[in-house]
């Protein structure tokens, strides 16, 4: 039996009836909520307290928890012992590039790949990774990140990027290393490249905002307006001078829910898992490269022919060299080397900026790596042009203010 | 807009002042511009940036939402505008407690141990205690009495 179009509708309306139904729909206190978080006047002061929490649950957990509380413990007190203990001949070159420095107490300093590579990856950034996932995750499940990526907009469209790259920029300051991973919510080509540099230059990462604080606590002040003014500006710059799109998007905002537990773990599980298998092999085959470098005695030529352009034209002292060739192992320590050496304030704040902008470290180095090789060679070529102006600019600066 | 007062908005603004004063001192004992704090229970060390500094501003910007919007609470902005003042305050002192927790595990980096005693992880809670955690009870109960506030009163 062939059903007319009236009769048609007629069925429509009855199933409509039953299962549709309709009323006036009241604002929440949810929707205002939600609304006010994207306006600037109470959205930022909003932005100032989510991020605090978030670098707040990072340190306590990361650092104060595991890394502190337990990792040193383990990697220092038993790992490296045993491993000192076993590994047969300590004079032997094998010694060297997998357990380090005979003499070292603890695994920050032996730059051993089982010893400095485990305890770097296992013991430091597997933690950091770890709480920096589940945070993550857990404001954008919750549907507080697209309000973030909202407020952050307008300023990073002005450089070529969008609000998203808020993520990457957060993830940089704890570690640079999920950070470069993250850099893959970007919709182009250039987005990623820009976004990835201005990363391994621009933003130091928890370790090193942690050293700094400690041992030149009156000078980070200048560091971080230095390295700001750097992000916007050599932002603005690369983003005229790189050919490729900028496209705008779409933010879809949706209302505050609670995340779900299945969805935050899954989440969680697959981005760690992709860390684990991916990132740790290259981090221990970075520091083994950067051991062989030293074996082939690379890094000592490197230092000596660079001395001349940081005396010069970045007006550091020459010692300077040194940690600024550490600092590709780890930025944090060469801060801590700087610290010993004897300078003027200005050249002090200089040589950190310096460490700060100067490669990235090996990690992030791998990681960018793995993000292509090309991207990283482009990356580098900027980076090198940025240092070199930049640590000129500032120097000149300095000589103009006097104090340099 | 008619202004009324109720007891949830005259408790929103006491507590938004006391937050408004209590960030400010955390900020100013950070800046130097008095020395550390300590009356009973309450502490401002002053002693790190990001927790009196940022977390201090935090607090000062809490208690000026509490404040703003204690006023009209009949309307759902102005008493979203005061839940949201309470719950910066309620991140700061979160983060406060769930530093003491991560920090209260471990044995200490002079002890042979990995674990801390039961007793030593308990001692961790004892006062005195930033301000954050003080305003915390003050807060719930203003919480609540914002949550029970109806739209229009």
């Amino acid at each position: 039996m062939e059903l007319t179009s009236d009769q048609r509708w007629e069925i429509v309306e009855r199933v409509a009836s039953k299962v549709v139904s309709t009323g006036t729909s009241q604002r929440s206190l949810a929707d205002a909520l939600g609304d006010l978080t994207v306006k600037p006047l109470t959205g930022l002061p909003v932005a100032l307290a989510v991020l605090y929490a978030f670098w707040s649950i990072f340190s306590s957990f990361a650092g104060d928890l595991v890394t502190d509380g337990f990792m040193v413990k383990l990697f220092d007190n038993h790992w490296l012992p045993w491993l000192q203990s076993a590994w047969p001949d300590p004079n032997s070159v094998l010694y060297f590039l997998f357990v380090g420095d005979p003499l070292a107490d603890n695994c920050f300093e032996a730059f051993g790949v089982l010893s400095s590579g485990l305890f770097v990856s296992i013991g430091v950034v597997l933690p950091a990774v770890l709480i920096f996932y589940l945070t993550m995750t857990l404001l954008e499940d919750s549907g507080y990140l697209p309000r973030l990526a909202v407020l952050a907009d307008t300023f990073l469209h002005k450089i070529g990027l969008h609000g998203y790259a808020i993520v990457p920029t957060i993830l940089g300051l704890g570690c640079n290393v999920p950070a470069v991973t993250a850099t893959r919510v970007l919709e182009t080509k250039k987005q990623r490249f820009l976004m990835m540099t201005l990363l391994a230059i621009f933003v130091p990462c928890g370790a090193q905002l942690g050293i700094m604080l400690a041992v030149i606590p009156e000078s980070v002040g200048w560091v971080i307006l230095y390295l700001l003014a750097g992000f916007a500006v050599f932002g603005f710059l690369l983003d005229r001078l790189i050919p490729g799109e900028n496209p705008e998007i779409l933010i879809d905002v949706p209302p505050y829910r609670w995340p779900v537990r299945e969805n935050v773990a899954k989440k969680l599980w697959n981005r760690t898992k992709g860390f684990l298998k991916e990132a740790v092999p290259f981090v221990l085959f970075g520091i083994l490269i950067v051991n062989v470098l030293y074996l082939l005695g690379v890094i000592q030529a490197l230092a000596t022919a660079l001395a001349p352009i940081f005396v010069t034209w970045f007006g550091v002292p020459s010692e300077t060299v040194g940690p600024l060739i550490a600092a590709f192992l780890r930025k944090d320590l060469a801060v801590a080397q700087l610290s010993t050496i004897a300078m003027t304030p200005y050249q002090m704040i200089t040589s950190v900026v310096l460490v700060s902008i100067y490669f990235p470290c090996v990690a992030t180095f791998v990681v960018m790596l793995r993000e292509g090789w090309k991207q990283l060679l482009a990356a580098i070529a900027a980076l090198v042009v940025v240092v070199f102006v930049y640590g000129g600019v500032i120097h000149g600066i300095g000589i103009l203010l006097g104090v340099a | 807009m008619k202004t009324s007062y109720t007891i949830a908005s005259i408790s929103a603004a006491l507590v938004g002042a006391a937050a408004l004063v209590l960030g400010l001192a955390d900020v100013l004992v950070w800046a130097g511009s008095t020395g550390p704090i300590s009356i009973g229970i309450l502490e401002i060390t002053g002693d790190d940036f990001f927790r009196w500094a940022w977390g201090g501003l935090v607090v000062v910007l809490g208690g000026v939402l509490m404040l703003a919007g204690a006023r009209s609470l009949g309307d759902l902005d102005q008493r979203a505008t005061a839940v949201l003042g309470v719950i910066m305050v309620w991140l700061i002192a979160g983060c406060d407690i769930f530093g003491m927790i991560c920090s209260g595990i471990p044995a200490g980096e002079e002890s042979e141990a990995f674990f801390n005693s039961l007793g030593g992880f308990i001692g961790g809670f004892a006062p005195p205690y930033a301000p954050a955690i003080l305003l915390l009870p003050f807060t719930l109960i203003v919480a609540w009495l914002l949550l029970d506030q109806r739209q229009g009163a």
